[in-house]
């Protein structure tokens, strides 16, 4: 079978399972790729190419027996190298933690194996997810294969850069302040922010422990679903760990949007962060489509994204200077400068601020709730530009922080962010939806609605 | 913030190494913190309590 690169996780699965496509075959196509393209996109950090086709050949064995381990049986699947893959480093992309192994696989990682994936190896990030694009650590900075002079988004570049360059259908990132929707969104493909608590964080750096969340990115929302159903789950050992019965979040997924009530939050990019005309355009477009699918669009208003935004920094910050304090003490210059200059911050904020914003975040939370009780869903922008060119640091620095996805992560409710359509220069434009607690069906089910109008898990970047 | 006091606080952290060798990093992260805190609105009701909620259980 030829091009089995741009095969979907839930494609390639299926394919297997009929025997029409072997995991070898599929893992071998996948390495022929990444063998070829990598060396432009900086993806991997860690290619273990030799235990991704010892697990093929172990996939194909098992199927022959008539032994199917999980949906996701003989699929490959990328890890951002902050979550522990038994074996391997962990490195944060730094130099700090070159020779971590990790002794076991992070929860996530163990799930998606149990539902029969295969682990390529890990992905490029920003340096502890915090700092990037950056150019003066041990491994380059992931680029966007729409075109690789850009910025893939971040921190889970690789993730990002790797799932839309077709280099394997699925991946894992995490995020704390927008860093799996980011990607998402730079990269035209799916990530989804689940709900806090709904995804094991244990065998996962940390960052922000009460901002962080894993999730997944692929190129369909179907797939992103599929994944969920894999990880989502609770986890005894994981203090933030939701106690919540499964989702079947693959279930549900072509049901129509007739009747739904879908708000849109048009403040963040008309008046909050004045959005780039393109972006603009591609939200309005994304409104109006639904609403000749039948969902009714209203306007909602949050509290404005600069007060999000800092209240985000200010917990980030403090709960990460927790975790970095003793290596900012000893080995400063072992950080690359934009990690430095982020993670230093937390030595200036008070135990009085950080309890400031704790009190705020609750008030937020529960306006974001109230707006959700008048509406199903959500539907704002990710990014408010197209994706920068990576070695233009002054316009990286510009655009990085005009992003409505921070609000999300303070409230903790699932958003998922996805190509809205591509600019004029051939880059991808993004919009966001959010949910309710635990409502990652709803929000699957309005994605794909979009998808299927739109077409967006069609298009693929020009790299080859 | 006052270059005396950022210098204060850094020492106070611990971060003499980083001011010997990062001093304008330090600068810069003290300066976008104090920015962030600046930015922070506090809550109008004395009695608000802070996230997470002091509940066990589910999560959220």
């Amino acid at each position: 079978m030829s091009g089995l690169h741009w095969l979907t996780a839930a494609e390639a699965a299926e394919a297997i399972r009929a025997r029409r496509v072997s995991p070898v075959e599929l893992t071998q196509a996948l390495l022929d790729r990444i063998e070829r393209l990598d060396p432009k996109l900086n993806v991997f950090i860690r290619l273990d190419g030799a235990a991704a086709m010892e697990a093929a050949k172990a996939a194909e064995a098992e199927i022959a027996a008539g032994r199917p381990r999980g949906p996701l049986h003989g699929v490959p699947v990328g890890i951002k190298d902050i979550i522990d893959v038994a074996g391997l480093p962990t490195t944060c992309h730094s130099k700090i933690l070159m020779d971590n192994i990790a002794a076991a696989d992070a929860v996530c990682v163990a799930r998606l194996r149990g539902a029969g994936a295969i682990v390529l190896g890990k992905l490029s990030t920003h340096e502890f997810a915090i700092g990037g694009p950056s150019f003066d650590l041990p491994w380059p900075p992931a680029r966007n294969p729409w075109n690789t002079t850009h910025h893939p988004g971040g921190s889970s570049s690789g993730s990002g850069s790797g799932v839309a360059a077709g280099l394997f259908p699925m991946a894992l990132g995490s995020d704390t302040g927008g860093s799996v929707r980011n990607p998402a969104s730079a990269c035209g493909i799916v990530g989804l922010k689940p709900t806090y608590g709904l995804v094991s964080r244990r065998g996962v750096f940390p960052l922000s422990f009460t901002l962080d969340h894993v999730g997944p990115l692929t190129r369909t929302v179907h797939d992103n679903a599929l994944m969920l159903d894999a990880i989502a789950g609770h986890d005894q050992l994981d203090p933030s760990s939701a106690a919540v019965p499964p989702g079947h979040y693959a279930a549900g997924l072509e049901r129509s949007v007739r009747g739904l009530r879908i708000g849109f939050v048009r403040h963040f990019h008309e008046t909050d962060l004045p959005a780039d005309p393109e972006v603009a355009a591609g939200l309005e477009n994304v409104a109006a489509t639904l609403h000749k699918l039948g969902a009714d669009i209203w306007d909602i208003r949050l509290p404005a994204l600069d007060e999000f935004g800092a209240v985000n920094r200010v917990i980030l910050q403090s709960e990460a200077w927790a975790v970095h304090a003793l290596w900012l003490r000893e080995r400063p210059g072992d950080y690359g400068q934009l990690a430095r200059r982020r993670l230093l911050g937390g030595a200036f904020i008070s135990a009085g601020d950080y309890v400031q914003a704790s009190r705020r975040r609750l008030e937020m939370i529960a306006a974001v709730e109230n707006a959700l009780q008048e509406v199903d869903v959500l539907l704002c922008a990710s990014a408010m530009d197209p994706p920068s060119p990576i070695e233009d640091a002054a316009e990286t620095e510009r655009t990085y922080p005009r992003q409505a996805r921070t609000p999300f992560n303070v409230t903790g409710h699932p958003a998922l962010a996805m190509m809205a359509g591509l600019s004029s220069a051939g880059l991808p434009l993004s919009v966001q939806f959010v949910a309710r607690y635990f409502a990652e069906a709803m929000l699957f089910q309005v994605a794909r609605a979009w998808e299927r109008a739109a077409g967006t898990d069609e298009r693929h970047p020009p790299i080859d | 913030m006052d270059k005396a006091i950022i210098e204060l606080l850094a020492r106070q952290a611990g971060l003499d190494k980083a001011l010997r060798e990062f001093p304008d990093d330090v600068t810069a992260a003290a300066e976008q913190a104090s920015g962030w805190v600046a930015n922070m609105q506090a809550p109008s009701e004395p009695r608000a309590e802070p996230w997470p909620p002091m509940k066990p259980g589910t999560g959220l």
